[in-house]
């Protein structure tokens, strides 16, 4: 295993997506020389416990990420567009039906604890929802029996798609996988606090939802205007139904899915080497665009 | 014919040699404009003997400082000497002064400002006669990237003439003079006496030169890439594509200046300031007279490239019409559009303008490319572009650290080419000239790229620590385990499994054998 400049850049096997697409091997993918964003945010594109070595770039989902973090001094950013966005391009639409919804009820990190009700969620959901219930939860939560059997109790089939990987160590390629089968059963994804999962879901077709308590993480610090500037900001994307279209055009944007890099130029901005020079490389998936 | 020292000659000079100073007026960009020239004319001031020699009249006096000036142009009537000694007389339908007002006063005559120089010209010129004029442009772009430079021998007194097309207009009408027609001329029609190389130096000016004698390698370096625009075609914005490459290419650095003038003066051009900040203009005046269908005299522009003279005169359908892809790239790095750099890229690699260089193709408005320059190799020219975005401090865009080759080969991926900067070519032949700016743009990037490889390097330090600690715990873990009961079987069964795959590679040999 090489390791990349930062143990983030291998959540949720986001490089392994993308060295898929760069026609590399996406069971052990390269180091990437610099900083990608996992995740949806509304700061910079990066975590906030990230350190910064100057002159390392910063590959983040969105212009608009981009234009935010230059605004807050950061420099070499260049927008890649979100690993996810790469995924939903490569992978064919299965020809099933869809059915039901997909649930991913807000969640911490490591280390964080939630406050709020999951039994006024269950009742919000079941009252919204008409369709079959899938529960997504973080693998924290579902590690909680108790969190778990509150779900099941409701009736509803509860999941977890993996564990992200941390610091090089137990990394799962196969994560964001496992999310796109999932979102493509279903018909509809929602959450009670907008998050990369729901714009996830909205690419890959799902017609995305936010409502519900969004609970609050344990003195949770509101930097870059927390919960309330999302929900004012993202405003279309809020509400039990919302403008499908209006939501999805956002949800392009947001994972810059409307200016994905052809491989080649991936390849070069994240210093990894051609296809051919690596032996043994599994050539699967390169688009030819 | 005659040669008449009229006073004020100059013994030891020449202003036809270019030793003094700039060349003489002269070259091909100029003989279109003698088509306004009738009747009786003079020639005032040192000029080209080829253009001279190309007039359309017969009835021909040229006016020299220069005595050796004088003897080499003694076929025509020659009034050698000091232009305020010329009678006050309104005596020729035609004046031309290509050359400008600065040479026609000797150092034996005392100082004469600008205007009081034109006055004399203007008073030489009969009722609904004509005035050829070349104004050197004190504000000209050639003027602002200038590097401080030495005074030459003609510099006794400088009489600096009017800082802009409208001045101009109105300093040619207080001397009873109205502008009929004006060309901005790109670059300056002059070369000054650092552009000439020391071979044609002193190949001077003869008599043989007249009388047809080969003129080997071509005597004097005029600018190979010359445009005379009017100011209507320069602002016609169809034809920004064309004018911005022809600027581009006509003002090309030959020395070493404050700042690249191909960026100024396409800059220039986007502003509508074609006219304002040429490095000189060309007028065509009439005295007394009502203004003449202005097309009828002189085409809307006339262009040079590679020494052939176009005249342009519009409607023009064969000009291509439509920006420079340059522009347009550009514009789009502005903007930070990526995604219109990715397109634009593409479609000129794989169209049939690769090769030619960005600035010298005109993208239409159904995006047809049409090269104006023939193609090169499309790499090299590509990465003439990836230099060209680092002097113009446009490397941000792409992830540090960026060298020439490396956005080359960036530059390529983004049209969806596989490129290494190992492959990338180098640059066409050595560079000729540099630009303060750009130096300090490349030393500002080299010093941050200098600074940020160290604190990578630091980054690595740190985590090769942590990883050289990692390794180390992990030994210890394994020299543990190794010495517990199930540690030592695991060993041993090790030990017996190589021992194992010896004996049957043994085996193996021996069969084989």
């Amino acid at each position: 295993m090489e390791f990349g400049v930062h143990h983030a850049n291998h959540y949720y096997g986001h490089s392994h997506v993308l060295a898929r697409y760069c026609g590399l091997d996406d069971e052990d993918p390269p180091r990437i020389q610099g900083y990608l964003q996992h995740g949806w945010n509304i700061g910079d594109g990066l975590a906030p416990d990230h350190e910064f070595t100057p002159g390392v770039p910063k590959f983040v989902w969105s212009e608009r990420v981009r234009r935010r973090a230059w605004a807050l001094g950061r420099r070499e950013v260049y927008v890649t567009g979100a690993p996810w966005a790469y995924l939903v391009a490569m992978e064919p639409e299965p020809a099933g039906p869809r059915e039901g919804t997909i649930f991913y009820p807000f969640h911490g990190w490591e280390g964080q604890h939630i406050l709020g009700d999951h039994d006024v969620l269950i009742d919000e959901i079941r009252d919204t929802e008409t369709g079959p219930v899938t529960i997504c939860l973080y693998w924290q939560e579902f590690g909680d029996k108790k969190v778990r059997q509150r779900y099941e109790r409701a009736g509803f089939r509860v999941i977890c798609h993996g564990y992200r990987g941390g610091q090089w160590k137990d990394l799962d390629g196969a994560f964001l996988y496992r999310q796109l089968a999932e979102q493509r059963r279903h018909s509809r994804v929602a959450s009670n606090r907008l998050c990369s999962a729901v714009f996830y879901g909205a690419l890959a077709g799902c017609e995305p939802a936010v409502y519900g308590d969004p609970m609050r993480l344990e003195g949770e610090k509101s930097a870059f205007g927390g919960q309330a500037r999302i929900e004012r900001e993202w405003a279309p994307m809020h509400g039990k139904r919302v403008d499908v279209e209006a939501a999805r055009a956002i949800a392009v944007q947001e994972l810059g899915a409307d200016r994905l890099l052809p491989p080649a130029e991936l390849r070069r901005v994240f210093g990894w080497p051609m296809p051919r020079s690596v032996e043994d490389a599994e050539l699967t998936g390169v688009l030819a665009r | 014919m005659t040669v008449t020292l009229i006073g004020g000659e100059m013994p030891l000079w020449s202003d036809l040699d270019a030793t003094h100073g700039p060349a003489p007026a002269g070259g091909a960009a100029l003989r279109p404009l003698l088509g306004a020239v009738f009747g009786r004319t003079l020639v005032a001031g040192p000029h080209d003997p080829e253009l001279i020699a190309a007039l359309p009249v017969d009835d021909v006096t040229v006016l020299v400082r220069s005595e050796s000036d004088a003897a080499v142009l003694d076929r025509y009537a020659v009034l050698c000497g000091s232009l305020d000694k010329v009678p006050a007389v309104a005596a020729y339908d035609t004046v031309v002064a290509l050359d400008g007002l600065d040479r026609l006063i000797s150092a034996e005559a005392p100082d004469r400002s600008w205007d009081e120089v034109l006055s004399m010209v203007a008073a030489l010129v009969r009722p609904g006669g004509r005035l050829l004029l070349a104004v050197e442009n004190p504000f000209g772009l050639h003027r602002l990237v200038t590097l401080p430079g030495e005074l030459s021998d003609a510099d006794w007194v400088v009489a600096e003439g009017p800082g802009g097309p409208e001045v101009l207009r109105g300093r040619l009408a207080a001397a009873g003079l109205t502008v009929v027609h004006d060309f901005a001329t790109y670059p300056d029609m002059r070369l000054s006496e650092g552009e000439v190389s020391p071979s044609q130096a002193g190949d001077r000016w003869t008599r043989d030169s007249l009388a047809g004698a080969p003129a080997a390698g071509g005597r004097r370096s005029l600018p190979a890439e010359i445009s005379l625009l009017s100011d209507s075609f320069a602002k016609n914005r169809d034809l920004s594509g064309f004018v911005e490459a022809r600027l581009s290419a006509a003002m090309t650095a030959a020395k070493d200046v404050l700042a690249d003038p191909r960026r100024l003066a396409t800059g220039a051009a986007r502003a509508g300031l074609v006219s304002e900040l040429a490095p000189g203009w060309i007028v065509l005046a009439g005295k007394g007279q009502a203004a003449e269908a202005r097309t009828a005299i002189w085409p809307d522009a006339i262009t040079v490239v590679d020494g052939a003279v176009r005249e342009i005169r519009l409607p023009d359908p064969s000009l291509p019409r439509g920006r420079t892809l340059e522009d347009l790239l550009l514009t789009a790095c502005r903007r930070r559009d990526l995604p219109a750099v990715r397109e634009l890229l593409t479609a000129w690699l794989s169209g049939p303008a690769a090769g030619v260089p960005a600035g010298q193709i005109v993208v239409d408005a159904a995006g047809r490319h049409a090269g104006l320059t023939p193609a090169a190799d499309p790499l090299v020219t590509l990465r003439e572009f990836a230099a060209d975005v680092i002097r113009g401090g446009y490397a941000d865009l792409w992830p540090a650290p960026i060298g020439e080759a490396e956005l080359t080969a960036l530059l390529a991926g983004m049209t969806g080419r596989e490129l290494e900067p190992a492959d990338v070519p180098a640059a066409a032949g050595p560079r000729a000239a540099e630009s303060v700016r750009e130096l300090t743009t490349e030393r500002d990037r080299l010093a941050k790229e200098l600074a940020e490889a160290r604190a990578k390097h630091e980054w690595y330090e740190s985590m090769l620590r942590n990883r050289e600690a990692e390794l180390k715990r992990v030994r210890q873990i394994n020299k543990v385990l190794k010495a517990t009961m199930p540690g030592r079987a695991a060993t041993s069964l090790y030990g017996g499994l190589r021992a194992g795959k010896r004996a049957v590679r043994g085996v193996v040999k021996k069969a084989k054998g």
